[in-house]
């Protein structure tokens, strides 16, 4: 355990080692010289001061003395500031954080409760009518992209029913974002928890505790239930990653005040120091949440060996 | 951008090789409804994206065939935009355009995550480590970040976009590939041929690629639905394909302006992505399941 | 009439490198009687009950950069700071210059000192006095030799500032620079408290201490600005009817980007009032009786388009033509804007400002003829087969990329195959300049915007070296030049005429419409007193909430 628990944690450190070396080159790989698009707002910029920044970002300088400045300001908290403006770039992606979290939480929520039940009973009911359904659901649900679904919840929702809010980035206006996001993964979630209860179903195991004469009920919460899980919980980690990555899109229709939408501003105003920023913090949350969650899994399932 | 590609387990029978097996395949596959519906969904989108000028009632790029935000009618099936142009024909047009993003996108994650993943798992040793490490370290940056970043680099256009959500898409390649070699590597015949002394190059791809060949159609055919979703939601996030390109993802994000006052301009290339999308994932399933033994036996 | 206010857009620092033109300006002021109003306000209707108090909610499509106005100078940034500072000077709203933290102002005979007397009894928000050594502190903050203000330039060419008594503070310039007097009336030149000193990094960013009407609560990036109401506030030159504090009590500033989601806010009561509603659904606006329209007038603001000259084909008049032929404007303006929200405009400098005339304009500008751009095409050698290949650029937002779709599908029928490229507008500034200066590549044109008060704009725009590097020939040096010398206005029009045939004949700048940029606000009926001031400066001093 102890030893797994290492091996993942270095493999984590390794991914977030990585992703440093892969913001520092970015700012290599734009075309075009990018101080001068930074500094665009600032016509008046002299080449004197356009040399002057370039300095001061050090971008004169040899790529790995670049790479180790970089890096010591960040491990120093130290993002660089936005290119408009002038802030702080972690205090502006660390605001927008929590938000972005929320939305990936609940969504996650969502998610599992809605695909683990509708897998669930599709593989109970397998053959049936219930079964064609929920996975007819399934395939149409992975298949709707999810901007056209939230316009659409929108459209019904806020515009036609007056339900929710449509605007802001509070609580009531949690639930159509985090459904939106919630639905699109759920589809692909029972679908994998259908499957992976099939083989669960067809277990020796389970004939044994029919044959026993257990109610079925019991078979199905003691035994099956509890061992399809097994593999559905194995899938937190990836479907969290899939919640940050379906973030970024889910934000920017609902106007969520995550990072996701900060990174599309970023994007379109060539602010690199906050794409940097933004890279750098999304692949350290999705990597330390990953190892959480699959230490979490491998201390509730004894079964795993580790090596 | 947040579907996933589910990677099919290992044990996936060989791609049937000869004629009359080709055609027992082919009645599998189709015995199941979904294939059925998915096939005759591609098979409808690459007709009208071949056709498209024949199909298409006007000119997908001029302005003013009708006027501006008119509902569908039976002269505009699916009305007009804020310009004027026929929505339909701009859908139709913008078939090719997806098909394209699609096919590519698929090309090249294919081809960098087939060969990573082979060289890794045939070479093993520290090859295998640093590269299949790699991999690792992009999976868990997820498609949706690997797409921006490689955006924001390259700019917003089609081409980028297409060439971004390739790049993302290559660890899943990678893996199943990885996966595959290992398993084939362990298997007698590939024992045999390599105790007679067959060269490397040999060994992979006369021996190893023809045996790894039908996993990697499974996510390859789900892969062009997932590419299509996120080079859409790229469009949509304004990354992708500018103006006046009919990509439907853009048609979408333009729509989104007045999708209160002219709701059919965001309806129809939602429904037209989501509906191409459904084809390749319903033909992808019939595929696994006609693919693997497990899931026919069961 | 003639005369306008200036209004200050995103990267109005550009626009304000020279400011002679405002110094000409306030000459003008005096010898226009009849000036217009430039503002849109609502008054309270009889019989309804406007009570005082409550909270005004106001969503915009984006943030503002920093509050510290030498740090920014994008129209969502100033449109804040406005609230919390003040300046000394203010226009009213028939535009003239008045006193406002300065009680009276003096301009030495040479031109090179310009005296203020400021009001007594004045406290910042935090309780500290304001007196001329926050003027000092403002100044010198303006034009620090290490990290001046962005709008440097403005400031024009500051020898010292000296506190000659507390009410009192001297600027000394090193040569005449008439221009400063109405620059002290804009918003970037708000008056900062000294006590920001002690904020560091902190100022503009979580705190901002100011004299002006609202006063700093928080700032949520990204989300919301709130303000509450400076109780002590007294109204010494804003162009507003309360003598005193707000009436309201707070005025929060959040930020929606979709139009369509702050239209819906709007509409469900959640926002009280927003910039830049859906241009497409104003008539949904107009129909509906809790909702009310302001549409922001003479606000100076000039879209046309620019090329680059630097290489082939648009350094041959002949391609430049052929694109302004090619164009059919009007049509363009049907399909990008609701009736009577754009108009059509003939001259480099916008209607409202000085030296506008569409009847002599008109003489000069192209109207729509495809034959003639084909033939001009053909002329350089375009067919067909070979159509020339071009690069369309132009900034986000208010329809515009809408206006250069138009265009570009105008564009094709005559053979110029045009892409389109969008950017953020700070970034277009760079690459235009960018383009300007290359020499191979293809051919790029765009679609730009200023605002200016004055006809001084085409100096800063083309006189060499121009804003971008662009088009540059010592004979329009020699015109534009004439422009800032000469002081009488019939003379100075004259001038003025000159540049603008020079640019329209020879299709240096294609003037297309005005205004078309932030101009569009919508309110709950419920908000009484709402007034966009001279400039595009929405105030909120008068505003009740019924």
């Amino acid at each position: 355990m102890t030893r797994y628990f290492i091996k993942r944690l270095l493999g984590g450190l390794f991914t977030i080692w990585i992703t440093t070396i892969a913001v520092t080159l970015l700012i290599h790989l734009v075309p075009g010289d990018p101080v001068q698009i930074m500094y665009a707002q600032s016509q008046s910029t002299t080449p004197e001061q356009i040399e002057q920044i370039r300095r001061n970002l050090g971008l004169d300088r040899p790529i790995y003395e670049q790479y180790i400045m970089y890096m010591g300001r960040v491990l120093q908290g130290d993002f660089g500031t936005t290119i408009r403006g002038n802030q702080p770039v972690l205090d502006l992606l660390l605001v927008r954080l929590p938000n972005t979290l929320l939305l990936a939480v609940t969504s996650l929520i969502i998610t599992m409760v809605v695909g683990v039940t509708a897998g669930f009973f599709a593989a109970y009911k397998r053959g049936t009518w219930i079964d064609t359904t929920l996975m007819t659901g399934a395939i149409v649900g992975i298949s709707v992209p999810s901007f056209w679904l939230g316009l659409m919840l929108i459209s019904i929702f806020s515009v036609r029913l007056g339900w929710f809010p449509v605007s802001g980035t509070n609580l009531n206006n949690l639930v159509l974002p985090a459904l939106t996001l919630g639905l699109a993964n759920a589809a692909s979630v029972s679908r994998l928890t259908r499957s992976s209860m099939l083989d669960v179903l067809s277990q020796d195991y389970m004939r044994t505790a029919r044959a026993k004469g257990l109610a079925e009920t019991l078979v199905l919460s003691r035994h099956a239930f509890r061992n399809g899980m097994i593999n559905v919980v194995n899938m937190l980690g990836l479907q969290f990653t899939y919640m940050m990555g379906g973030a970024i899109v889910v934000e920017n229709v609902f106007a969520w005040n995550g990072i996701g939408r900060l990174a599309i501003q970023s994007i379109f105003q060539r602010d690199y120091p906050t794409i940097q920023g933004f890279i750098l913090i999304f692949a350290t949350v999705v990597v330390i949440v990953s190892i959480v969650l699959d230490l979490l899994y491998a201390w509730i399932d004894p079964r795993i060996t580790y090596n | 951008m947040t579907q996933q590609i589910t990677t099919p387990t290992p044990p996936v029978a060989p791609l049937p090789s000869k004629n009359r097996e080709f055609r027992r395949f082919l009645q599998v596959l189709f015995r199941s409804p979904g294939a059925k519906i998915g096939g005759v969904i591609l098979l409808v989108t690459t007709i009208v994206a071949i056709f498209a000028p024949a199909i298409a009632p006007f000119d997908p790029l001029e302005m003013g065939v009708g006027s501006t935000l008119q509902p569908p009618s039976a002269e505009h099936w699916f009305g007009t935009d804020d310009f004027g142009r026929d929505l339909f024909s701009r859908i139709v047009y913008g078939s090719r355009l997806t098909l394209r993003i699609g096919l590519v996108a698929v090309f090249i994650s294919m081809t960098a995550g087939v060969l990573l993943g082979m060289v890794a798992g045939y070479a093993g040793g520290w090859v295998e480590a640093v590269l299949m490490r790699g991999v690792d370290v992009l999976f868990s940056f997820t498609e949706t970040l690997i797409a921006l970043a490689a955006v924001a680099v390259l700019g917003p256009s089609l081409t980028n976009a297409t060439i971004a959500v390739g790049i993302s898409s290559i660890p899943f390649y990678a893996r199943v590939t990885y996966g595959a070699v290992l398993v084939e590597k362990n298997k007698e015949y590939f024992k045999a041929a390599q105790a007679v002394g067959a060269k490397h190059f040999r060994l992979i791809f006369r021996h190893i690629l023809p045996n790894i060949l039908s996993p990697i159609i499974v996510v390859a055919t789900v892969g062009v639905s997932v590419a299509v979703l996120s080079a859409s939601a790229l469009s949509f996030l304004g990354l992708g394909a500018q103006p006046p390109s009919p990509e439907w993802g853009a048609i979408l994000a333009a729509g989104r302006d007045y999708f209160r006052r002219a709701p059919w301009v965001t309806t129809f290339p939602g429904l037209a992505i989501a509906i191409t999308v459904l084809g390749f994932n319903l033909l992808g399933d019939g595929l696994r399941e006609a693919l693997d033994p497990q899931q026919r036996r069961s | 009439m003639f005369w306008q206010f200036k209004l200050t857009k995103r990267t109005a620092q550009r626009q304000r490198r020279s400011l002679l033109g405002v110094a000409l300006t306030a000459i003008l002021v005096s010898a226009c009687g009849n000036n217009q109003q430039t503002t849109t306000t609502t008054s309270p209707s009889p019989g309804t009950t406007a009570t005082e108090g409550g909270t005004l909610i106001w969503a915009r499509y984006g943030d503002a950069d920093s509050l510290d106005p030498h740090r920014t100078t994008t129209t969502l940034s100033w449109q804040i700071f406005d609230q919390i500072y003040d300046t000394l000077l203010a226009f009213n709203d028939s535009g003239e210059i008045v006193p406002n933290l300065a009680r009276e102002w003096q301009v030495s005979d040479d031109g090179t000192e310009v005296t203020f007397v400021l009001n007594e009894g004045m406290t910042c928000h935090d309780g500290t006095p304001f007196d001329a050594n926050d003027v000092k502190y403002t100044a010198d903050r303006a034009i620090d030799s290490q990290n001046p203000s962005v709008t440097r330039g403005a400031w024009g060419p500051i020898e010292a500032v000296d506190v000659v008594d507390p009410q009192t503070v001297r600027f000394r310039f090193q040569s005449p620079f008439a221009a400063f007097v109405s620059f002290m009336a804009d918003p970037f030149a708000s008056m900062i408290c000294d006590s920001n000193q002690e904020l560091g990094d902190q100022f503009g960013v979580s705190q901002a201490v100011g004299t002006g009407p609202w006063q700093l609560v928080s700032w949520t990036r990204g989300d919301e600005i709130v303000l509450d109401k400076n109780p002590d506030y007294v109204r010494y030159g804003r162009p507003v009817q309360n003598e005193g504090a707000a009436y309201l009590d707070r005025l929060v500033v959040r930020q929606i980007p979709e139009a369509q989601t702050r239209l819906a806010g709007l509409q469900t009561g959640e926002v009280q009032l927003i910039v830049n509603p859906p241009l497409d659904d104003l008539d949904a606006i107009r129909g509906n009786s809790n909702l009310e329209l302001h549409v922001a007038e003479n606000t100076g603001q000039n879209f046309f388009f620019e090329f680059t000259v630097s290489r082939p084909p648009f350094n041959d008049i002949r391609a430049r033509q052929a694109v302004a032929y090619a164009i059919d404007i009007d049509a363009a303006l049907r399909v990008a804007f609701d009736e009577g929200l754009v108009e059509r405009e003939r001259c480099p400098i916008s209607r409202g400002v000085f030296g506008n005339d569409q009847e002599f304009c008109g003489q000069y500008s192209y109207e729509h003829n495809p034959d003639r751009a084909r033939q001009l095409l053909a002329e350089m050698g375009y067919s067909a087969n070979r159509p020339m290949e071009v690069i369309l650029m132009t900034s986000t937002g208010d329809n515009r990329e809408r206006m250069v779709q138009v265009f570009q599908s105008q564009l094709a029928q005559v053979g110029i195959n045009a892409k389109i490229e969008t950017m953020d507008i700070g970034t277009l500034n760079a690459r235009v300049k960018q383009e300007n200066e290359r020499t191979s590549g293809i051919s790029t044109f765009d679609m730009m915007d200023w605002a200016w008060f004055d006809p001084d704009i085409l100096y800063q725009l083309w006189h060499s070296p121009g804003a971008y590097s662009g088009y540059q020939s010592p004979e329009l040096d020699k015109l534009l030049e004439r422009t800032r010398t000469t002081v009488d206005a019939t003379q100075r029009r004259e001038a003025v005429n000159d540049v603008m045939e020079y640019l329209l004949s020879n299709a240096v700048h294609i003037p297309l419409y005005t205004p078309g940029s932030l101009w569009v606000y919508a309110t709950r009926s419920q908000v009484q007193g709402f007034k966009i001031g001279p400039f595009n400066r929405p105030v909120f001093n008068d505003v009740r909430l019924q």
